[in-house]
């Protein structure tokens, strides 16, 4: 039927460009040594070379990477040494994803990734097609045939009248300047400054910085470096999550629901309802003060380049509105259930796990360093840290869901409806069983690897009640009546 | 509260175990080994640190071999019905998994040479999340085991 055929010729940018992005800092790097090497000359037969590399490849990448449709099945053939053929049929197709990124957008092209259940879904995506062949594509694959112009006019107008969620302004500047993406910010500073530490010498950079701060330790100086240092990582996150989440739209189709997002790079994302495998809604904790969470869904299709399921529903929402929003969208996962929390003796169990290594650094830094006693106020947070994690953990059950709801420093809610439980795993340590605890965990599919939920030193008999819940032919009564066990309804927001 | 699952592993599991245990458990004898390579053999301190170091390894290693394959042996029950498949085991950590039989996507048996050579077998079980496993065997149970887990979780069979 049809042949073999290439990509637009963009394609051999947006390979050099993925390849330059993927290799960021060995090209940093390799150029540094080059340079270092010797004079200015050298450095400019470098910079040439690499382009010269990057332009070969991505040609050559571009050359030899053919596709085709034929009988349902896409059919991929790439490599440049090793050839790989990639055959796809439509019905292990469960998403496909048309995204333009800065490059496609000033081609006027898009990006199309088509994505399976599988780890193999990452290499069958065409960097560079014009729009109407991905159109063509899409419809080829979602429904074996062309679609006419006009049914096509038709399907616009019934998409006309489909729900769609827009982030609001007000919303996106909060997500933004409470981004949980801050650490991540800070980390990657942090992965900067070691990359840069071995093209310095260590003694000059210790040189330089007595040379810097005053010996007199100036703990203003100190301190006025770390705010401009958190400030930078803030501004990063703040700016990141402006460009992620800007322009954020849900829509919602007969059977999936797509997200648009991005505002220089475009990324659109599809979820068909039947993947969704569990929802989480995490109440960060620069966010939860204000009463506001992040909505999750846990999907067995989409799996991002970390091989995580996890996609972003709504980037920033009332707590009070949750419930409304899973209503129209999910109805499967609204309203509240009985639930269990763990009991008040178990406490101090969660004390000592949220206190004890940094109990250990500071018993270290007392102890070997003499500091003074005062450090271990420090302490405080921490036994804070742990009562709370306490106090929002809880499990809870009813016919068809199981609700768990934990903190590590976020609250993060996750619901499981009870055909998408893939197990139920009770364990406990010696410990647990001589003080009659035990914890309960439950995993669903996500991506590649699948995910779980833990709830730790439950009063030792609950999931054990629990555990025939996850079969259909048992109904479990948690928590009956006049038990002693502290009870509240998950999730407890609004 | 559920009953126990009621099967338990075939014996040899045990002589199996020890002999895995035997192997496996040697490469610990090479951390006194680099202590002293890194600090010498002059000093007797050292000597006494790796020495005292060779002592409770060799008794770990020994325990290792007596006592923990027939605890985990006895600790071991599983059961397979229509429904769900039941693990319970555990020394320190007890841990008891139930996996509905409608989300297993395979279930295959495994050998390595020891398990071979005592004609014993596991059989792994996935779901679309998770992986588990019934350690030993008898090679002939196994795969019993492994065709009434397929052909159940088929008559179970639900998209995931």
């Amino acid at each position: 039927m049809s042949d073999f055929q290439r990509q637009h010729p963009v394609a051999a940018i947006t390979r050099a460009v993925d390849l330059v992005r993927g290799n960021f800092v060995t090209i940093v790097v390799l150029m540094v040594v080059g340079a270092s090497g010797s004079g200015g000359v050298t450095f400019a037969w470098w910079l040439a070379g690499l382009f010269l590399f990057l332009l070969v490849s991505g040609t050559a990448g571009w050359w030899r990477f053919v596709y085709r449709v034929e009988k349902g099945e896409l059919q991929i053939r790439q490599g440049i040494f090793v050839r790989k053929n990639l055959f796809l049929t439509r019905d292990r197709i469960q998403v496909i994803d048309v995204t333009a990124g800065i490059i496609q957008r000033m081609f006027g092209l898009v990006s199309v990734e088509i994505k399976t259940a599988g780890s193999t879904s990452r290499e069958a995506s065409l960097s560079a097609v014009s729009r109407s062949e991905a159109h063509r594509l899409t419809d080829l694959l979602r429904n074996g045939e062309l679609h006419g112009e006009g049914e096509e006019a038709e399907a616009a107008a019934v998409e006309q009248t489909r729900k769609t969620y827009h982030l609001p302004a007000k919303e996106l500047l909060i997500a933004a300047s409470t981004s949980g993406s801050f650490g991540i910010a800070l980390s990657i500073i942090a992965t900067i400054f070691s990359q840069i530490e071995p093209l310095i010498s260590e003694t000059e950079l210790y040189e330089w910085f007595l040379a810097v701060i005053p010996s007199e330790a100036d703990g203003t100086l100190i301190l006025s470096l770390v705010a401009v240092f958190v400030l930078f990582a803030w501004l990063m996150s703040f700016f990141g999550t402006l460009l992620t989440y800007g322009d954020f739209t849900l829509t919602l189709e007969e059977d999936e629901m797509v997200i648009r997002r991005g505002i220089f790079e475009k990324k659109q994302i599809t979820v068909p309802f039947n993947r969704i495998q569990a929802v989480r809604v995490v109440e960060g904790m620069l966010r939860q003060p204000f009463g506001y969470g992040t909505l999750y869904v846990e999907s067995a299709g989409y799996g991002d380049q970390k091989g995580s399921g996890s996609v972003v529903i709504f980037p920033l929402m009332k707590s009070s509105e949750i419930e409304l929003f899973l209503g129209e969208v999910l109805p499967g996962y609204r309203g509240t259930v009985k639930a269990e929390k763990p009991p008040l003796r178990a406490v101090t169990r969660y004390i000592i796990r949220s206190t004890l290594v940094l109990a250990l650094v500071l018993a270290g830094v007392w102890g070997v360093l003499n500091a003074s006693a005062w450090i271990w106020i420090l302490l405080i947070p921490g036994i804070f840290w742990g009562w709370l994690r306490h106090h929002d953990a809880a499990v809870g059950v009813d016919q068809e869901r199981i609700i768990l709801s934990s903190r590590v420093l976020a609250r993060t809610t996750a619901m499981v409806r009870k055909e998408r439980a893939q197990d139920l795993h009770v364990s406990s340590s010696m410990i647990q069983r001589f003080r009659g605890f035990a914890d309960l965990e439950v995993s669903v599919a996500s991506g590649d690897q699948g995910r779980s939920f833990r709830i730790r030193d439950l009063e030792a008999d609950t999931p054990e009640r629990l555990l025939p819940w996850i079969t259909k032919e048992h109904n479990v009564e948690l928590s009956p009546d006049g038990a002693e066990t502290p009870a509240k309804l998950v999730p407890g927001w609004g | 509260m559920k009953k126990d699952p009621t099967r338990k592993l075939t014996p040899r599991a045990i002589r199996a175990w020890q002999w895995s245990a035997a192997f496996g458990n040697l490469f610990y004898f090479a951390i006194p080994g680099a202590y002293l390579a890194y600090f010498g053999l002059e000093d007797s301190f050292h000597l006494w640190i790796a020495g005292i170091g060779v002592v409770v390894i060799f008794l770990l290693w020994l325990s290792g071999i007596v006592f923990f394959p027939y605890i985990r042996w006895k600790r071991w029950r599983y059961s397979v019905d229509q429904h769900e498949i039941d693990l319970k085991r555990g020394i320190l950590v007890v841990q008891r998994t139930l996996i509905p039989l409608s989300r297993v996507q395979h279930v295959d048996t495994r050998q390595g040479p020891i398990l071979r050579w005592y004609k014993l077998a596991s059989v792994t079980i996935s779901t679309a999340a998770t992986t588990h496993e019934i350690p030993a065997l008898d090679e002939v149970i196994a795969d019993r085991v492994r065709d009434t887990i397929s052909k159940y979780a088929r008559l179970a069979e639900e998209d995931v």
